[in-house]
Formats: structure tokens, C-alpha cells, sequence
């Protein structure tokens, strides 16, 4: 062989060698863990996924009594049974009740509540950056996934990352925004308005890849539809509302037009009071939006966490020596109020009768304090064998009557009275109470925030209704008003844990709370 | 006819004779050559030749080869007194060549029947060979900074681990004998730190090791086991170079510069040291065997105070120093002191004699090679056993290492071989590296009785009883073949397999655990498939114009798991396994998260110019990809360039007779390399929460992703000066570089509105600069005998240049370790580790001494109680008065500036003395074992032992001028805390010169060998780690961390003294 021809031959084969497919020599799929790399590779994944932002979305729900305490007692209605063998721990609802949120932190029930993990945001921050990561990845394309799967699953990544913004607003008011994947740099708090503005456009950008509700009954409810993500844009609408003066009558009528659409597509229905289990019990044709719990999956729910369990008693309760009582009751003054003695409500009666208040042994809807049960929540109690397990009911955001009252307030507001009374008259007939006879202006509207705290009882909306419409300030509505001063301050809101202003230069406290010392 | 020519030219160019013919010249000769080849042809008869080949000094030199022809065979090697015969025809070229001896041609005229020659030795400095890129090169071409140690220097000491013996022998590179754990590493760095990550704290702070590349015999290894440190307590952790026996080694080069190691890739970014073992070279079957016998001492220990001084010493600090009659009464309330006549408190035990001991050992080496230039082999047989001055801890090694060379013509070449060995280490109950059980219990008091029969306590039955079974099982085979296809260009291949076995088992008598028996047990294992394809090529163009090319690709597969089982009672000492009967005392185990797979492909190329040998230019790039980094960019790119000058081969400089070799050598070179892993990059998910029936997989909110990591970018730029002066009497090397590490990793807390806790962010980044000489003087080369001096030394200054922008340039690593406190601080702008600390400024002589506070009129403070005479005198660096938290001062310097060594090498006809030492200086080390020592003090009821403090310069009463606080006022101790680590009095000057090795050797003439029949028979006496001449107070200021902290629970480095035999067959 001639040495030219030896060299182009040996040439030949070492280059064949160098080039022998380096990229896929070098990808080695780790067994010992799932790297980004391997991971987003099918639909399952998205899946499974976004099933991990719900249920950390919900630890934080779980973490302790949270929806109820921010949500429904911070305006004093409730109190604490003492008869109760758990009395000691249950009068933080005293200081929640006075809005003293220092003492409901550090003082009674410290150990069964520690209410201070509210402050704290951090996890629902790992939400945003888990749905901001997700939409991303979606963005680049996961194999599996078809164009319309991939519009879907990014409108309910959206859901997810603006539904937690709108829960962090509430609870304490201005928030970093932020929709990049990877967020590494500090943020400063932004106007709560501003980011509630920014989570519309976000989520009316991205609703009508999802359908009205989901087909399939497993998840209806459970997971995000585009009923969900109306229902949160209307909400925030109405939260603006409350705060942004001048452009108050653009987001009611929002919420107007969304409340019509959403009735106009009968997606949702609203169930008898016969019913009623089955609404709490989640997945129903009334539930727009829900963090579903089921034994039937073994969903472990802290004991403490759902709104429900402290307002029952034996036989929903056990071991019945422990709870011949319910730890926490709705004083008769607040009941008379909401419901007014001598107008038909079935909400009303016992849980015999299909109603929400009492059952055969007493503890009708005015009882107050010892007597008092809110049966409303008394259904699906599993078998417990005298331990103490919760009723195994879903934790409900949104609902159709919600939804429907939320519109009815828009309307009024604009004064499309008519229309208003309308959607009041659908809810006010399930629950056969007699129809509205008042006249319309401010009367109505009183009566549509009234019907939403006798519709919603327990379900954690009766304090953010009276924090935007500004009924917080009137001891006509709460039974322990902030001042207007205390108000602007921002009262209403929940100090924020220091840990956020590590390594965050930018970063600014809860002023109210910070001068009171917690 | 043609072949004659060609043969013709080609000797004529070896000969280096072609530079003074003309082409004229040339043709005639070539002319001539063609009328000789028609008489010899027609003359055609071979003649016997006889010849001799012998050395410089006119010793024959047996197995050297004789080749003629083209291409060249060979025809007979010479025998044992370097005789030959062939028969050949006149005009045929002989070629010579003999291992060790540079290349001779000689042409047998007509009628020539004897021929002697004489072969001249291949050991001049321009002669020598370095390794660039898993080839040899002449050292006169290349452009790097390189150190080469031949094999015989790191003979005559027997020690578990080679790298200890190239202490203070190449400029530049800093090794610390920093344990005398048997078996364990040391630190090893090449031009200062490359890492900022600190684990542990308190006196057991390391810094992450930053070891350089090894690459024995064209493989290349890790160096650092996972678990060499012991700290994770996974794994036997004997490192790979412990296995490799000292006898076997032919050189060591270690590789400083970029350019230097720019080939060997990104594993190469803190250099590398490439170990060449011995191969076959002699025709006669030759046997070399080696005993040394060794005696190890440990080093002097901590002083005592034994029996009834250590008790009235006790007796009366409680009563000087009460405070209250209760305190006196204290006295009789403790029987350990007061009832002396108790023969159980009447004891003076010297417990240091019971952890600590002089040891025997012995090592035995057989090597047998033989062969000629076709065909050689080569085996080595190797025992080591030592053991280790802390009782019950030990090391053994059993090694085979074979090696085969095989070359039937020129154009093939074969090599295989096989190393196997066993590395067997006891740990006894502590980690390898620290000992604190034995440290601790060393230090209890002399008054209570010794182990005994019939009892002992916990620790010391911990100590000497605890058995530890280690084992490092390690296989490697290698096998090379290279193919000349044409003249220049040759193709190689290598194919390596290397596989590791790891067990550990510790048993823990119940005796020694709170009556339960305990068991660990380690199972590991990794294994590397290697395999690089090379080709290079030389031509020279013209007459003057030389060119190399070197190009290869190298790819790994890597893998590795590791086991542990660990079960916390076991029914009793007879019970030691197997252990699974029953969960409830097991604490966990399985399979450990240190799992891995791991593949690299790298490509690398170079190519080498030089004109006239008298101008070099040096390109060299390299790409590694590897699986750990991602698939977007995989690769890490290492490009180096170099020049050299060698300005002894101008014209002018010809003059100049006393001018060997001078040549000027610049380089510069980066190595890009990823730092990331896929986690790092892309983040982990983890299987947790569910929602609705379904399993959620979500992100890991640990470590926030970061797609943007820049791979860390180290460059270096150096600059070197090599003179060979008056014949080889003085050689100088000077080296200086300055390299940068940029984008390191550090890790940033994040703000918790993004959810993630720790950013792995590459915003960190240390320079490294210095300058590196040495310097040899042989001022007698010749005669009876011969002397030569030398002496290097290296300065490096490691600055930290960036820092995360939110540190504002500085970040406390905070000592986790409160009983410690301290703290480690990086600044930027200062050297890299320093020391954060309360600064101590001596010792109040007088309460009067004492600052007040003028706004309060309370004197300066601390734990509630107020300073004293005879209290330190810390700095209040705040000015409030107090002495807390908030008064600590960045101080020292944990690594050290200067480091190098001096050795003496003198020969008198057969006797040789060698003399090695080497020194450190310009460091800070914390003198923790004195403060240990001291606050042995601080309790006179406690059951440990006491110190003398006579030759400290302590406060004793109201005036003294002191160094150190006063000990003994036990009233105060706690709140005034004199004896606090965190404190600047620990911080003592590291500097040491050490008498490392001194060898006296004898060799037998000859005659006398042979009189009992063996070729050579030489016997030598050394002794290791003589002496250390320092101001440091401690027990030895190179016995500490990495960090600096002298740990009174290291392991002591013991002094070694030796006999020794070398025998051949």
C-alpha cells in the first residue's frame, strides 16, 4: 500500500472514531434522580407536575386553621365555646376577633395554631416559580403534548400562578410580581392593584384555551377551568374595586359582563339543599374551583385546617367526651343578623330539614355559645372509631352561588337592579328562602353583601367581603371595625414574616404591624 | 540500490552531521556511496565482528542491542560484561542503543574484525524527556514549566505513600505531611488554592482538597478518594497513590503551567503529576530485591503531671483561688482528691503510654525484569506494613504490578500490562485523619488506675479494641499498541480498565458502646473504562524547519456505588454478624447517594514548531465533554499557546564557553471547564405531595436552576528562565506565573419571594501569583568524590478578587462549631483564607489595668463579669465596653506564602549521603492543642489530667507582664472565658524548616558482590522527619489542617528510622 493511500485510510478511520455520535455518548440519564434534562419529557409529567402545585398550594392551607383565620374571624362574629376542653387554645379567635394578630401569634394556642405561618410567603411564592416554570417548559414544547393540551395546561399554570397572587394580596396586600422562570433577583412589593391588574390581563389572556368546566368529572372543580378563571378574574375585579376609586365601574362592569358569560354557558348549576352533601363533599355540578380532599385518595388533612371541624360537635365529632360542644360558635347577635328572625331561609333548619344550623340534638341556628353546631358541614363524616377525624369535605374557593352573588353585587353597583335581583333570586330559591322585596339602591346592595354571609357561612370569604367593600370600617357590619386611619394603614392585612427581607434589599414590611411591635 | 540511499541519507541526518555538507557535498558522497555499493556487491561475504560496548567510565553494559539494516532489525544484544559478535559486511551501519545511553551509528569498514564503543550517558539536562500529552518530548522543545524527579530519589524511606517524599523538591509544589495517619494523603497543592469550600469546624475545618492529576503509566487518576478525608466515614479511603510502591517507580514529572497541562483537560486545572513506573531492560534476567526495616517513634507528647503533683496541684488552685469557704469544703466533697489513701484515686497513670506506641515494620520488594529492545517484561512484588504509632491502627499494602513490551519490528510496538494490590488500613475508632477518642481519653488524670484485666474504661476499650477492617482492592489493566505508518507518523491506542473494591466493617465491643455491641459495614465499588487513540507526526522541512503534531481523542466511563449498613446493638461481642435479624436497632443504610455514572469524550490536539531548535512555538487545544454538564455545552475548551527561546544557539552566544543551555520560555493558557452539574443547571424534581389522586412530581425548592452558571475560567500566564552553566555545574530554573480563577462557585441565599433557598452563582474568583527558583550546584562531578547542593523555593500570594455584589465584598463563613467559633472570613483584596477573631492584646497586668467605661463607669465587661489582672486583653473593637460577638477582627493567613527545600547529595567512592529538607513560611496557624492543653485547667474537680505551665509565659500575680492570661482562677473561668478559642493569642507564626530525609548509603564494589554470588549489594541507613526547627509552640506546625488549626486529636507524624538492603541477582 502507498504511504498516501495508508494515510487517507487511517485518516478516514480515526475521524470516524472522533465522530461517532459524541452528543448521545455523553447524555447519560441519571437512576438516582430526575434532572430537568429527563424530566417534562411527556404529558404524564405536566400532569404530575401540575399536580405538585396544587397540593403545595394547599400545605400552606393545611398548615394550620388558615382560611378561617384569614378569611371569616378577624371581625369578631366568632368566639370560642369555654366549655370546651380545647377553650385555652381556642381563644386566639378572641384576638383575631380584635384584629390583635400580635397576641393571636404569641399568646393562646400558640402550640395547636401557630398562626404565624401565615406570615410567612415563601411557599406560596414556590407556586408562582413552579407555575412560571411550567409555563416555560410548556412554552419550549413537551413532547406528547398536543397544541391544544399545551394551550390548556398553560391557561391552568396561569390559574394557578394569578389565583396565588390574588390569595397573597389578600392576605397581605402588596406583593413582588413576578412571571419569569428562575426568579433569582430581589423584588420589590408592588401596589396590590397593579398586580391584580397585571393577573387579569395575565388570565384573560390564557382562559379560553380551558373549557367552561372540565369534562371530566373527576376533575370538575378540582382543577382549573375557564368557569375557575373567570370567577378569580371577576374576584379580582371586585377586589379592585374596592380600592381603586376612580376605575371602580370599569371592573364591576367586568365582573358583570364575566358573571353573564359564565351563567349564559350553563356550565354550572346550582343543587337542591337536599343536596347540599354533595356540594360539600366537592367535584359537584356547583363548584367552579376547590382544593379536593378525599379519604377515597388518602389525603391526610391537619385536624385543625378545615373551617368545618370547629364548628361541630358529637356526633360529627369524636371521641364524644371531648366534644359535646363545638370549640368555636357564631354569636346569636351575628345570626340574628344575617338571618332574620321571621324570614323564610332553609338554610335555616336542622340538618333533618336539609338546613345548615342544629340537628336533633339541638343547637338550632341562633343557639350561641354551647349549643351552637353548624351542621352545614356535617356531612361525609367516615367512620372513625372514636377517634377525631375531620368530615371528609372539600375546601371550597369558588362556587356557583358565589359567583352568581359576586355579579349581583357588580350589577347593583352599576345599577342594573333588575338584573341583579335576577341572579340574587337563584340562590335565595335553592336555598327556598323567600325572594327580595326590598327596594333597590343601597338597601339592595346591604342585602346582597348579607346574603353572600349567609350564603358562604364557613367557607372563609365573610372578612376579604367586608375588607373591599370597606363594611370593616362600620360597626354597623363588623362587630370590631378599624378606623379609617388603621384602615389606610393597612389593618386588614397580615404582617409579614423578616425572613423575606434577607437577602432583599428592596423589600418593605407590613407597616401597621411592624409599629405594633410584631 | 535505493534503500542503500535512502538508509545512507537517514544516517547521515541522525548524525547531525548534515548541517556542515552542502548539497554539492551531498551528491558527491551519495555518488561515492553508489560506487562503494557496486564493489560490495560484487564482494558480497560477511565478516565476524567482535565488539564491546561499554559506559563512559569503560564498564560493559550488558542487554544493550545491536540493530543494522532498513528498517532496522535487530541482531544480538550484548552479554553480561557488554561483549557482542555479528557477522556483518563491511559498510553496513551497527546501530547501539541501550536504555539509559544515547543512540550510536557506527559503519564497519572493510577489514574490520573488533569494534568498541562507547556509549555516552543520556543525562543532560537539553537530553532530557518530558511528557507532553501522553508523548515524550525533548525537554530542550518544550515551552511549559515542568519539575522531572527520577525514581531513585524517592527510594531509601519506606513510606505507605510517595507523595510525601517530593516534599520540598519541586519549587511550586506545597505538600503538607498534615497526618501521620497510615495511609493517608497529606495535602497536596501545585501554585496555591483553588477552592473557597470549607466543611467542618473548630479544629476539624478542611478545606476542600484540590489535588492535582495523576497519571501513572498513561492513565490518568483521581487522586482523592470520595471519602479520603474519613470525615463522611464512608469508605476505607486509601488513596490510589498509596498503592503505587515506591521501588517501582522510574520518574515523576509534575506539570505546573497551563501550557504544561493543557492536554490533559479540565481534570488537569490544578496540574499534574504523571508517575512513570519501571519497565524490562536487560537481557539477562535480572532480580532486585529490597528490605527495609523501619522503626517508627511517636513524637514527643504532651507533658504531664502525673500522681501527687498532679493532685496537690489541684489541691491547692481550688484553695488559692476560692472564693467562699464552700468552694475549700469542695475539696473534701471530692474523694478523688481528698482521699488520697484509696488505692483507686492513688494512681499515677500515664494514659498517652497507653494510646501511643513505638512500632516495627518492614517492607519487602522483588522485582524481576529482563528482556532486550524486542521484547521485555517486567514484574514487581511488593509488601509494606506499618504500623501506626496510635495503637490498634495500621496499613498494609500487598502489590503485583507486570508489564510487557513488545516490539517485533519498527513499526509495532505492544505493551500490556497488569497492576493489582490490596491496601489494608485500620482506623481503629476514629476517621483516619482525626483521632479524638485516643486524644480525648490521653487526657484523662493520672490519678485514676490504668486498664487493667479486670477493668477498663469505655474509651479506652474504644480505642484499642474497636476493630476496623479496611480494604482498597484495586485492578488495573492497561494495554497499548502504536503503528508506525509511515516514517513520522505514528497511531496508537490504549485501553485501560480500572476497578476498585471497598469494604469497611467496624465492630464496636459492647464494652465500649453502653453494653451493646455495634457494627458498620461499607461495600463499595467503582470501576473506569479508559481509552485514548492517538496519532502524531514529525517532519522537518528544509533542514531547519521541524514540525510535531500531536492529536487524541480520550473517552471515559465511569461508574460507582457505594453501600453501608449499620445496625446499633447486636446481642453480644460474639454476635458480629450477619446482622439482619431485626430493624429496630438498625440505623439505616443502603445504597448512599454518592452513586455514579459518569462518561467524558474529549478531543485534543497540538502541534509544536520549532526553527533550528532554536525558536519554539507550542499550540495545543483541547475540548472535554463530559455527561455531567448538560447537553447545551458539554464542553470545556483549553486552549494554550507557548515560545521558547533557546538563546545558548544564536551566533553571539557561542562565544561564551561557560554557557551550557539558556533558553526563555513564555506561555499562557485557560482552562474553561464546566462547573456544573445537571442538578445545577436543570434542577432536580422530586417525587412529593399529591393532589386529586394523582402522584406530584415538582421542582426541588432547594436549589434554584441556573441555566446561565458560567464554567469556571482559569488562566495562567508564565514566564520561565532555564541556564545550564560552567559544564553543568550550575542549573538554574525561575519560573514566574500569574493565575487567575474566575467565575468559582459560591453559593447565594436568595430572597424568599423566589421561592428557592441557594443560587449557585459563579461570582467568585481568587488570583494566584508567585515565583518559583532553583537552583543546583554541582561543584564536584568527578573523581572519589562528588558533591551537589540545591535549593528552591516558591513565594505564592492568593488574592480574592470578586465576591457576590450583596456580600459588599466580604462574607463570614460562621464557625459551626460552638465550642470553636472560628470563623473563617473572606474579603476581597486580601488573601483568600483568613481568620476572623478577638484580637488579643496581652494581659491586664493590674485590676487598675482595666479600662472603664466613662459614660457608666463600669469596667470593660464580658459574660457579665468584669475584667481583671490577669484577664486577656481583648480588643473592644465596637468601644462599648463589652466584649461579645460583635468585636471580632479579620487576622492571618491560613495558607502558606513561602514554601521550598534544600538537599546535599555527597559521594565518597562507595559511600553516598543524602540529605533532604524542606520549609515552610509566612503562615498562621491556631495553636489549638495549647489551648486545649490550658483549659485542662480550668476545672481542679474534674477527672483530667493537668499540664505543667512553667515555661509559659503566664500571669501569675498583680504586675506581671505576661503572654497568657492566668489558668488557674477557676471561680471566673466560665464567665471570663481567658482561654477562648476564637481568640488571637492561638495565632502563632507556622514557619518550619524540616530535616525531612537523611540517607547514608554503602554500596559493595563488585568484586565483592560477586564473591557471594549477586550482581550489586547496597545497604543503607535513613531516617525520616528528624527534626523540625520552629518558634511555633504547638507540637508541630505542619501536623495540622489544611486550614490551619492544630487539632489535638491529629494524628501525630512520627519520626522513622531505617535500615535498609538493596540486592541484585
Amino acid at each position: 500500500m502507498q504511504p498516501k493511500n495508508k494515510i487517507s485510510l487511517f485518516l478516514l478511520a480515526f475521524s470516524l472514531l472522533c465522530c461517532m455520535g459524541c452528543k448521545k455518548f455523553l447524555n447519560v440519564l441519571p437512576k438516582d434522580q430526575l434532572t430537568g434534562n429527563n424530566y417534562f419529557k411527556s404529558k404524564d409529567d405536566v400532569e404530575s407536575n401540575i399536580t405538585s402545585l396544587y397540593s403545595r398550594f394547599f400545605e400552606k392551607i393545611n398548615q394550620t386553621q388558615v382560611m378561617g383565620a384569614i378569611g371569616e374571624y378577624r371581625s369578631g362574629e366568632v368566639m370560642a365555646t369555654p366549655t370546651h376542653f380545647g377553650y385555652n387554645d381556642g381563644k386566639m379567635i378572641d384576638a383575631l376577633g380584635r384584629n390583635d394578630l400580635n397576641l393571636a401569634i404569641t399568646g393562646p394556642g400558640v402550640n395547636r395554631f401557630h398562626l404565624r405561618d401565615i406570615t410567612s410567603w415563601t411557599t406560596y411564592y414556590q407556586v408562582i416559580q413552579g407555575a412560571n416554570i411550567l409555563i416555560s417548559k410548556l412554552e419550549e414544547g413537551v413532547p406528547g403534548v398536543s397544541n391544544t393540551e399545551k394551550e390548556a395546561y398553560i391557561g391552568e399554570a396561569t390559574f394557578i400562578r394569578c389565583f396565588t397572587y390574588f390569595w397573597m394580596v389578600r392576605i397581605y396586600g402588596n406583593v413582588a410580581y413576578y412571571t419569569n422562570p428562575y426568579q433569582a433577583d430581589p423584588l420589590p412589593r408592588e401596589d396590590m392593584v397593579a398586580v391584580l391588574n397585571k393577573c387579569i390581563a395575565d388570565m384573560k389572556s390564557r382562559m379560553n384555551s380551558m373549557p367552561w368546566t372540565n369534562s371530566d368529572p373527576s376533575k370538575r372543580g378540582a382543577r382549573a377551568s375557564k368557569g375557575a378563571a373567570v370567577a378569580l378574574i371577576m374576584h379580582m375585579n371586585m377586589w379592585n374595586a374596592g380600592f381603586d376609586a376612580t376605575k371602580r365601574d370599569a371592573y364591576y362592569e367586568e365582573t358583570a359582563a364575566l358573571g353573564g358569560e359564565l351563567v349564559s354557558s350553563n356550565s354550572y348549576t346550582l343543587l337542591p339543599l337536599r343536596d347540599w352533601e354533595q356540594v360539600v363533599k366537592g367535584r359537584s355540578a356547583e363548584s367552579i374551583f376547590e382544593f379536593y380532599r378525599s379519604i377515597n385518595y388518602g389525603d391526610q388533612v391537619n385536624i385543625d385546617a378545615p373551617i368545618s371541624a370547629l364548628f361541630l360537635r358529637w356526633p360529627y365529632k369524636n371521641p364524644r367526651f371531648d366534644n359535646q360542644v363545638s370549640l368555636f360558635y357564631y354569636t346569636s347577635e351575628y345570626m340574628y343578623k344575617i338571618f332574620p328572625d321571621g324570614v323564610e331561609d332553609g338554610r335555616k333548619n336542622p340538618l333533618e330539614n336539609d338546613g345548615w344550623f342544629g340537628d336533633q340534638y339541638g343547637g338550632g341556628v341562633y343557639s350561641g355559645a354551647e349549643k351552637f353546631v353548624m351542621t352545614k358541614f356535617a356531612h361525609n363524616i367516615p367512620a372513625s372509631e372514636n377517634t377525631n377525624v375531620n368530615p371528609d369535605n372539600t375546601f371550597m374557593i369558588f362556587r356557583y352561588a358565589d359567583i352568581l352573588l359576586l355579579r349581583a353585587e357588580a350589577l347593583a353597583a352599576l345599577n342594573m337592579n333588575g338584573e341583579a335581583i335576577n341572579m340574587l333570586a337563584k340562590v335565595r330559591t335553592r336555598a327556598n328562602a323567600s325572594p327580595y322585596s326590598g327596594s333597590t339602591g343601597q338597601e339592595l346592595k346591604d342585602f346582597i353583601f348579607l346574603e353572600r354571609s349567609r350564603e358562604l357561612i364557613g367557607e372563609g370569604q365573610h372578612y376579604f367581603d367586608l375588607v373591599r367593600t370597606g363594611r370593616i370600617m362600620s360597626a354597623q357590619w363588623a362587630r370590631h371595625p378599624l378606623n379609617r386611619d388603621q384602615f389606610n394603614r393597612g389593618a386588614w392585612t397580615w404582617p409579614i414574616d423578616h425572613a423575606a427581607t434577607n437577602n432583599n434589599p428592596f423589600m418593605t414590611l407590613n407597616e401597621y404591624w411592624e409599629s405594633s411591635g410584631i | 540500490m535505493y534503500s542503500i540511499l535512502k538508509t545512507t541519507i537517514q544516517s547521515l541526518k541522525m548524525n547531525n552531521r548534515y548541517k556542515n555538507i552542502s548539497i554539492r557535498q551531498l551528491m558527491i558522497m551519495i555518488f561515492m556511496l553508489c560506487s562503494m555499493q557496486v564493489i560490495t556487491a560484487t564482494a558480497q561475504q560477511k565478516i565476524r565482528i567482535n565488539g564491546k560496548v561499554t559506559d563512559q567510565t569503560g564498564q560493559g553494559i550488558p542487554g544493550a542491542t545491536i540493530f543494522s539494516g532498513s528498517p532496522l532489525k535487530s541482531l544480538t544484544a550484548t552479554n553480561s560484561s557488554g561483549d557482542f559478535a555479528v557477522l556483518a559486511e563491511p559498510g553496513t551501519e551497527l546501530v547501539i542503543r541501550s536504555i539509559g545511553f544515547l543512540e550510536q551509528r557506527i559503519m564497519v569498514k572493510a577489514g574490520q574484525t573488533t569494534i568498541a564503543v562507547r556509549l555516552k550517558d543520556n543525562t543532560k539536562e537539553m537530553d532530557e524527556v518530558v511528557v507532553r500529552g501522553y508523548v515524550a518530548r525533548s525537554k530542550q522543545l518544550s515551552t511549559g514549566s515542568s519539575t522531572t524527579i527520577s525514581g531513585d530519589k524517592v527510594q531509601d524511606v519506606p513510606v505507605s505513600n510517595i507523595e510525601q517524599l517530593l516534599q520540598g523538591k519541586v519549587p511550586g509544589l506545597n505538600i503538607q505531611v498534615n497526618t501521620g495517619a497510615p495511609g493517608f494523603r497529606g495535602t497536596t497543592t501545585i501554585r496555591g488554592i483553588s477552592s473557597l469550600a470549607v466543611t467542618g469546624g473548630g479544629s476539624e475545618s478542611f478545606l476542600q482538597p484540590t489535588s492535582p492529576l495523576y497519571v501513572i503509566d498513561g492513565v490518568p487518576l483521581d487522586a482523592d478518594q470520595a471519602s479520603q478525608f474519613g470525615l463522611q466515614q464512608q469508605g476505607p479511603g486509601v488513596s490510589p497513590v498509596s498503592m503505587i510502591p515506591q521501588e517501582d517507580i522510574a520518574s515523576i514529572e509534575i506539570l505546573k503551567d497551563a501550557q504544561a497541562t493543557s492536554m490533559y483537560g479540565s481534570r488537569a486545572a490544578y496540574g499534574v503529576i504523571i508517575i512513570t513506573t519501571k519497565r524490562g531492560n536487560s537481557v539477562i534476567p535480572r532480580i532486585r530485591y529490597t528490605l527495609n526495616s523501619f522503626m517508627q517513634r511517636p513524637p514527643k507528647l504532651r507533658e504531664t503531671l502525673g500522681g501527687n503533683l498532679e493532685r496537690q496541684l489541684k489541691i491547692r488552685q481550688a484553695i488559692e483561688n476560692a472564693v467562699t469557704q464552700g468552694d475549700i469544703d469542695l475539696i473534701n466533697a471530692t474523694p478523688f482528691l481528698a482521699d488520697s489513701l484509696n488505692a483507686y484515686y492513688n494512681n499515677s497513670t500515664n494514659w498517652q503510654d497507653v494510646f501511643y506506641a513505638t512500632t516495627f515494620n518492614q517492607t519487602h520488594n522483588l522485582s524481576i525484569d529482563g528482556g532486550d529492545q524486542k521484547f521485555s517484561y517486567k514484574t514487581n512484588l511488593n509488601y509494606y506494613s506499618e504500623n501506626g504509632v496510635i495503637k490498634n491502627t495500621g496499613f498494609d499494602r500487598y502489590s503485583m504490578n507486570m508489564r510487557m513490551d513488545y516490539k517485533p519490528n519498527d513499526k509495532f510496538t505492544f505493551v500490556g500490562s497488569v497492576f493489582g494490590g490490596v491496601g489494608k488500613t485500620n482506623k481503629g475508632e476514629g476517621m483516619g485523619l482525626l483521632q479524638s477518642g485516643v486524644a480525648n481519653n490521653g487526657m484523662a488524670s493520672s490519678l485514676l488506675p490504668g486498664p487493667s484485666f479486670f477493668q477498663s474504661t469505655a474509651g479506652v476499650v474504644a480505642a484499642l479494641q474497636t476493630r476496623n477492617d479496611n480494604n482498597a482492592r484495586n485492578l488495573r489493566t492497561n494495554i497499548e499498541a502504536s503503528y508506525v505508518i509511515i516514517p513520522g507518523l505514528m497511531a496508537s491506542t490504549n485501553v485501560s480498565y480500572n476497578f476498585d473494591s471497598n469494604t469497611e466493617d467496624t465492630f464496636t465491643p459492647a464494652a465500649a458502646n453502653g453494653q451493646f455491641a455495634k457494627v458498620y459495614a461499607f461495600n463499595g465499588r467503582s470501576d473506569r473504562l479508559y481509552n485514548r487513540s492517538a496519532v502524531n507526526y514529525s517532519k522537518t522541512f528544509g533542514e531547519n524547519h521541524n514540525l510535531f503534531i500531536n492529536a487524541f481523542n480520550e473517552i471515559y466511563v465511569e461508574s460507582r456505588q457505594n453501600s453501608i449498613t449499620r445496625q446499633e446493638r447486636t446481642p453480644n461481642d460474639q454476635f458480629q454478624g450477619p446482622v439482619g435479624y431485626d430493624g429496630y436497632f438498625s440505623r439505616g443504610g443502603g445504597v448512599l447517594t454518592d452513586y455514579r455514572n459518569f462518561r467524558s469524550a474529549s478531543f485534543a490536539g497540538s502541534a509544536s514548531y520549532d526553527y533550528m531548535k532554536k525558536y519554539v512555538v507550542d499550540l495545543s487545544y483541547r475540548l472535554d465533554g463530559t455527561s455531567g454538564s448538560g447537553i447545551e455545552n458539554p464542553y470545556s475548551k483549553n486552549p494554550a499557546i507557548g515560545l521558547r527561546w533557546n538563546f545558548q544557539k544564536e551566533g553571539f552566544m557561542s562565544k561564551l564557553s561557560w554557557l551550557d543551555m539558556g533558553a526563555l520560555r513564555l506561555s499562557w493558557g485557560m482552562n474553561i471547564s464546566p462547573n456544573s452539574s445537571l442538578v445545577d443547571i436543570y434542577g432536580r424534581y422530586n417525587i412529593n405531595g399529591s393532589y386529586n389522586g394523582l402522584q406530584g412530581i415538582g421542582i426541588d425548592y432547594n436549589l434554584i436552576p441556573n441555566p446561565n452558571l458560567k464554567p469556571t475560567t482559569t488562566m495562567q500566564y508564565n514566564f520561565g528562565f532555564d541556564a545550564v552553566l560552567f559544564k553543568n555545574t550550575v542549573e538554574i530554573a525561575y519560573d514566574t506565573y500569574y493565575k487567575s480563577v474566575e467565575n468559582m462557585i459560591i453559593d447565594r441565599g436568595l430572597s424568599n419571594i423566589s421561592g428557592f433557598s441557594v443560587l449557585k452563582s459563579n461570582d467568585a474568583s481568587i488570583v494566584n501569583y508567585g515565583h518559583e527558583l532553583s537552583l543546583t550546584v554541582r561543584p564536584i562531578q568527578q573523581g572519589p568524590l562528588t558533591l551537589s547542593f540545591s535549593v528552591n523555593g516558591a513565594i505564592n500570594n492568593d488574592v480574592l478578587t470578586k465576591l457576590p455584589d450583596e456580600y459588599n465584598g466580604q462574607l463570614i463563613r460562621f464557625d459551626p462549631r460552638q465550642d470553636y467559633l472560628q470563623h473563617i472570613i473572606y474579603r476581597v483584596g486580601t488573601n483568600t483564607l483568613s481568620n476572623y477573631l478577638k484580637i488579643n492584646q496581652g494581659v491586664y497586668s493590674t485590676n487598675g489595668n482595666v479600662p472603664v467605661d466613662p459614660v457608666t463607669g463600669l469596667p470593660y465587661q464580658t459574660g457579665g463579669r468584669f475584667f481583671e489582672g490577669g484577664d486577656p486583653i481583648f480588643r473592644d473593637m465596637n468601644g462599648d465596653y463589652i466584649l461579645d460577638e460583635r468585636d471580632y477582627m479579620i487576622s492571618g493567613n491560613s495558607q502558606p506564602v513561602f514554601t521550598g527545600g534544600l538537599s546535599t547529595n555527597i559521594g565518597y567512592k562507595q559511600f553516598r549521603l543524602d540529605i533532604y529538607a524542606s520549609f515552610t513560611a509566612k503562615r498562621t496557624i491556631l495553636n489549638n492543642a495549647l489551648a486545649d492543653r490550658l483549659l485542662l485547667l480550668k476545672d481542679p474537680f474534674g477527672d483530667r489530667a493537668v499540664v505543667p505551665v512553667g515555661n509559659l509565659d503566664m500571669w501569675t500575680k498583680p504586675g506581671d507582664i505576661a503572654v497568657y492570661p492566668y489558668a488557674y482562677d477557676y471561680r471566673r473561668f466560665e464567665a471570663i472565658q481567658p482561654f477562648r478559642l476564637d481568640q488571637s493569642l492561638w495565632e502563632e507564626n507556622g514557619s518550619y524548616l524540616k530535616i525531612n530525609t537523611v540517607t547514608l548509603s554503602y554500596m559493595f564494589n563488585k568484586k565483592a558482590a560477586r564473591r557471594v554470588g549477586l550482581q550489586s549489594i547496597r545497604i543503607y541507613l535513613s531516617a525520616e522527619n528528624l527534626n523540625t526547627f520552629t518558634a511555633y509552640t504547638g507540637p508541630n506546625p505542619e501536623n495540622v489542617t489544611n486550614m490551619g488549626r492544630d487539632a489535638s486529636g491529629g494524628y501525630p507524624v512520627p519520626r522513622k528510622y531505617n535500615i535498609g538492603l538493596n540486592v541484585e541477582f
